[in-house]
């Protein structure tokens, strides 16, 4: 049985396995691609998502609304009003980096002029 | 819609085959698969926590949620090697910047200080919701010209290069465009999405067509863009090769290899870990960058003035990935016609939109091309 065995090529079920996946995954993988760049699914894509929004949408605004008088009954700020104050801090960093350019502007005309004075 | 492929169809042992020796190379077989399918699991568990951005670096300016990075050398430099021009790196706004700086040894960064450059990254950071309403031209008037400003004063030079991927490419475009006084010495684009007039190749341009999809009640709804949605429509380009390949390729050919284990680790992180878009940079990205196709046109107004590309007047280098399914290349190719710059080159390299920076062959395809290119031009 030995020399029998060792004249044949080893089975290998691992080597079969990963052959037979590789094949099935790019038959598939072509199928999809092909599938995805059709017109129809952008549009069954698309429907869907509208669905998703048009229909989460109603739960969604009675969540905010009810956590929004909740905040206002506990004496907390609303999310709102977080975003509000942080777009605000937002505008000031702006307002301070321009400072911060116009004073190297300034830094840059005296450093100039003390050279020249020199 | 095309018919599902047909299974191929598993072979049977060789008929000549002993029962007791098909038996037990059928154990041996089982036995592996399982101990590859918890190496494989513990791989996928662990890449979550794998370091990244390992370059030393320093915040220089920050900005609400944008900082600028600037970089030190892992190893000496020799003087002479230094270049007197910064580079800035501009990446998209979703995933994050460490792209470029994946992992030692497979960092375009590390790469790129070690040669002498003196590299700043500036990183757009997470949006929140107070941040919903800064659109595409925001990032590159507002926050992109203050960065710029600061690199030259820290760096104590007049000059700088500027290096933009992917959407950061439009954006390095977009300001280059509108800033023609600005001292931009050498621009570089990578994989830049900037004309939209053809969507052959582009699944990006057929999904979000006005046709099927509703731009303004996604982002009414929902503020800013979900990392998630990105993330997923990136994935769906090619669904099985994302959602099954990438672990098929882990379990097959890289689980033995600790080199290819953690930089499909690094890689498989930096894929998940996105960040979310603001919802008004996202409107105008679809509506008057990809829809209208403005800025490939020259037809983009800010503020009352006209993005020109042909005021474009810096060296200019644009790498194009050949397989590119994010960024077909026919999206990148044609800007070449447009810009006013004397000295511009067009690279197509062969390989994929992420790959390319961030593939195992980068340090030996690109890197190296963009500092001959870059080094040439920063003296």
């Amino acid at each position: 049985m030995s020399d029998k065995t060792q004249d044949q090529p080893q089975f290998d079920p691992l080597a079969v396995w990963k052959e037979w996946q590789t094949a099935s995954l790019n038959a598939w993988a072509k199928t999809m691609s092909e599938t995805v760049a059709s017109e129809d699914f952008a549009q069954s894509m698309g429907q869907s998502l509208t669905n998703y929004l048009e229909t989460s949408a109603p739960v969604r605004e009675q969540v905010e609304k009810a956590m929004e008088q909740y905040l206002q009954q506990m004496n907390m700020p609303t999310r709102q009003e977080v975003v509000s104050i942080a777009e605000r801090l937002t505008n000031l960093e702006m307002r301070i980096d321009d400072l911060d350019a116009k004073v190297d502007q300034v830094l840059e005309i005296l450093k100039k002029i003390t050279m020249n004075n020199e | 819609m095309p018919k599902p492929p047909p299974f191929p169809t598993m072979p049977p042992p060789p008929a000549e085959s002993h029962p007791v020796d098909v038996a037990q190379a059928l154990t041996e077989a089982l036995y592996a698969a399982i101990d590859r399918n918890v190496q494989s699991a513990r791989i996928i568990a662990d890449a979550a926590a794998v370091p990244v951005g390992p370059t030393p670096r320093e915040v220089v300016w920050a900005l609400n949620k944008t900082k600028l990075y600037r970089y030190r050398p892992t190893q000496p430099v020799d003087p002479a090697q230094k270049k007197r021009v910064p580079l800035l790196l501009v990446y998209a706004l979703i995933n994050k910047p460490y792209i470029f700086d994946l992992r030692p040894g497979s960092s375009f960064i590390e790469y790129m200080v070690n040669e002498g450059f003196d590299v700043f990254l500036l990183d757009w950071g997470t949006p929140g919701l107070e941040d919903k309403n800064i659109t595409f031209d925001d990032y590159a008037t507002e926050y992109l010209p203050r960065a710029v400003r600061k690199m030259l004063k820290v760096a104590e030079a007049d000059e700088f290069s500027m290096l933009g991927y992917c959407i950061g490419a439009a954006l390095a475009v977009l300001y280059a465009a509108l800033y023609p006084q600005a001292p931009l010495r050498n621009l570089m684009l990578l994989t830049a999405p900037l004309d939209f007039s053809r969507t052959d190749g582009s699944l990006f341009s057929t999904w979000l067509d006005q046709r099927f999809f509703d731009v303004d009640r996604m982002v009414n709804s929902l503020d800013n863009i979900p990392p998630e949605i990105i993330e997923f429509g990136a994935k769906l380009l090619k669904p099985v090769e994302n959602f099954i390949g990438s672990y098929t390729t882990l379990y097959w050919d890289f689980a033995d290899d600790p080199e290819s284990v953690a930089n499909w680790q690094a890689m498989h992180k930096w894929i998940h870990d996105g960040v979310p878009v603001s919802g008004a940079a996202f409107r105008q990205w679809v509506k008057d960058y990809i829809r209208a196709n403005e800025l490939i046109k020259s037809e983009h107004f800010v503020k009352g003035q006209r993005a020109d590309l042909a005021n474009i007047q810096a060296n200019f280098l644009n790498v194009v990935a050949k397989y590119d399914h994010i960024v077909p290349p026919h999206q990148s190719t044609t800007i070449m016609d447009q810009v006013g710059s004397q000295d511009k080159t067009l690279d197509i390299i062969p390989a994929g939109h992420v790959g390319l920076m961030g593939g195992r062959n980068a340090r030996y395809k690109l890197w190296p091309k963009l500092a001959a290119w870059l080094a040439e031009r920063s003296a």
